[in-house]
């Protein structure tokens, strides 16, 4: 589902990602985890090509992320979810339309639009909640409305930038359950968090970057370790990433 | 999929309002600017369309009036219509006696007809009328041959200014041309306000284009409402000012008819064509979709 061999990012030539290779199966849910500044949420956007690699190969649903021209890139989100920590819901409109904004603009009709928003807003539970406006709502309470939307176009693939970077401890494990469920019924899972105790405990693959670099790479664990476990030779991560 | 379009039609629609709706205070203020320049524009024709037809109409009843003196001889008049019958300016020629000149006088003046009538001897001399050709009011020969006219025995005055139609096309001309001017450069200030007001819009939904960007949004889907705006915008600016215009018309020409009703029926006063509305609802319906399109060029749109 995604695979990254050797990915560079610099930006006006502070280099903030070094060689980074791992590879995600379909249905796979994977923690990508590391310190704030480890170059997390810029590998995210690598991956729906909100930013373009300075050097190295990224596939995503077997498409060429990277070389991509920009008229292809709407076709590739058009296959991933996206969640950020902030939400980014929209406050003028209400929990319906926006979960059913998206659908609106990709055409599907109003009929079918409502079905599948009120199915996707059941499913995060706040189908009892259609006409209230984000302020009204709970941080959790938003968190999951910006999961129903990445939902709503059921996509292969989510991917979630500190999605409980915003609430605290009981909404937060809420929140996790929701993501359980969805990568139960098939949906791939990337989910980014400097939360080490969402992660512990799991049973899921952790990704752990530090400064730029990928630590661990393709080991199956519970709780990445302090230590790293990848690439002894490689010389400790330089000053100038972040 | 064609259904799957039109619903995507619908929503680009729906947005479309909805960002004109939310936006509204400088959508009028927009819409105004346009309705403001099509209309200047709109006078500059109507004036310049006007003034041609009375220039048309002066040129068409274009007759050279010779008024021959008193008790003129019948071999005088003959010399006189001698020459208009070699000319090449001349199309027909009629004599018009003063019987027939005082019932045109009463036909016209009413008011003033009983005071003519009153008078012991007729007012109205004799004349004979020549009608020059179309062409004659543009040929030099025309400067000569009213003067040999005027030099003729029995010939007491001969009416025709020539000069005066010139300066009148050259007015119509010059009216029309800054007419031109100032409509262009009223529609590029209409063009800049309306990109303003598109980019305005555009700033109001940052959010929404930066959501509908990471959902896969095609960029039609983003720009469209931003583009449908400006259009409307224009369409709504033109309409506006042709309705005005028209209105402004009506009420001017009725204003006219009640104060100085000698000059209805004079002249033919007539509104814009058909298709010159059309031009200017069109030219504002362009300046709609010129600001749009400025304003939804990418480096705008990324936010």
């Amino acid at each position: 589902m995604i695979e990254l061999y050797h990915v560079q990012k610099e930006f006006r030539g502070r280099r903030v990602l070094w060689d980074v290779t791992f590879q995600m199966s379909r249905g796979e849910f994977v923690f990508l985890t590391g310190p704030s500044g480890a170059g997390k949420t810029t590998l995210l956007k690598l991956l729906f090509r909100a930013e373009r690699p300075t050097d190295g190969q990224i596939l995503v649903n077997g498409m060429n992320v990277g070389a991509m021209s920009p008229g292809r890139i709407p076709e590739l989100r058009r296959t991933m979810g996206i969640v950020f920590q902030d939400y980014k819901l929209l406050p003028t409109r209400t929990i319906f339309e926006n979960v059913a904004f998206v659908l609106k603009f990709l055409g599907v009709p109003t009929q079918e639009r409502k079905r599948r928003a009120y199915q996707t807003l059941r499913m995060v539970e706040l189908h009892h909640r259609l006409s209230a406006f984000p302020e009204e709502l709970s941080g959790g309470e938003q968190q999951r409305v910006a999961l129903a939307r990445a939902l709503i176009n059921e996509p292969e693939l989510l991917i979630a930038d500190e999605p409980t970077g915003n609430l605290d401890r009981r909404l937060a494990e809420e929140v996790m359950k929701l993501f359980t469920a969805i990568n139960v019924r098939g949906t791939t899972i990337l989910l980014a968090t400097h939360d080490q105790d969402l992660i512990r405990g799991s049973g899921r693959r952790c990704l752990t970057l530090d400064r730029g670099r990928m630590l661990e790479g393709l080991v199956e664990s519970s709780v990445p370790p302090q230590a790293p476990h990848r690439d002894p030779g490689t010389p400790p991560p330089g000053g100038d990433a972040p | 999929m064609s259904g799957q379009r039109t619903s995507a039609l619908v929503a680009l629609l729906d947005e479309a309002a909805q960002g004109l709706w939310r936006a509204r205070r400088m959508t009028v203020v927009s819409v105004l600017q346009i309705a403001v320049s099509v209309f200047l524009v709109g006078v500059f024709f109507l004036t310049a369309e006007n003034l041609r037809g009375v220039v048309d109409t002066v040129k068409d009843e274009s007759a050279v009036t010779v008024f021959l003196k008193p008790g003129a001889a019948e071999e005088e008049k003959a010399e006189v219509e001698r020459l208009a019958r070699e000319s090449r300016l001349v199309a027909r020629w009629r004599r018009v006696s003063t019987e027939e000149a005082g019932a045109r006088f009463a036909t016209s003046w009413k008011s003033l007809s009983r005071a003519s009538s009153s008078l012991a001897s007729s007012p109205f001399p004799e004349t004979i009328e020549l009608d020059l050709l179309p062409d004659a009011i543009q040929s030099e020969a025309l400067r000569g041959f009213l003067p040999l006219l005027a030099t003729r025995k029995g010939v007491d005055d001969v009416q025709f200014d020539v000069d005066w139609i010139r300066r009148l096309r050259g007015a119509v001309a010059l009216i029309a041309v800054w007419g031109g001017a100032v409509g262009l450069f009223l529609a590029v200030g209409a063009v800049f306000t309306i990109a303003n007001v598109v980019r305005l819009t555009i700033l109001l939904h940052r959010d929404e284009i930066e959501i509908l960007r990471l959902v896969g949004a095609p960029e039609y889907l983003i720009r469209g409402p931003f583009l449908i705006g400006g259009l409307a915008q224009g369409f709504l600016g033109g309409s506006l000012a042709v309705g005005v215009l028209y209105l402004s018309f009506r009420a001017v020409l009725r204003y006219v008819a009640t104060t100085h009703n000698v000059l209805v029926g004079v002249f033919v006063v007539r509104f814009l064509t058909p298709s010159t509305c059309v031009l200017l609802m069109v030219g504002g319906l362009l300046a709609g979709v010129i600001g749009g399109a400025i304003a939804v060029r990418k480096k705008h749109l990324q936010g």
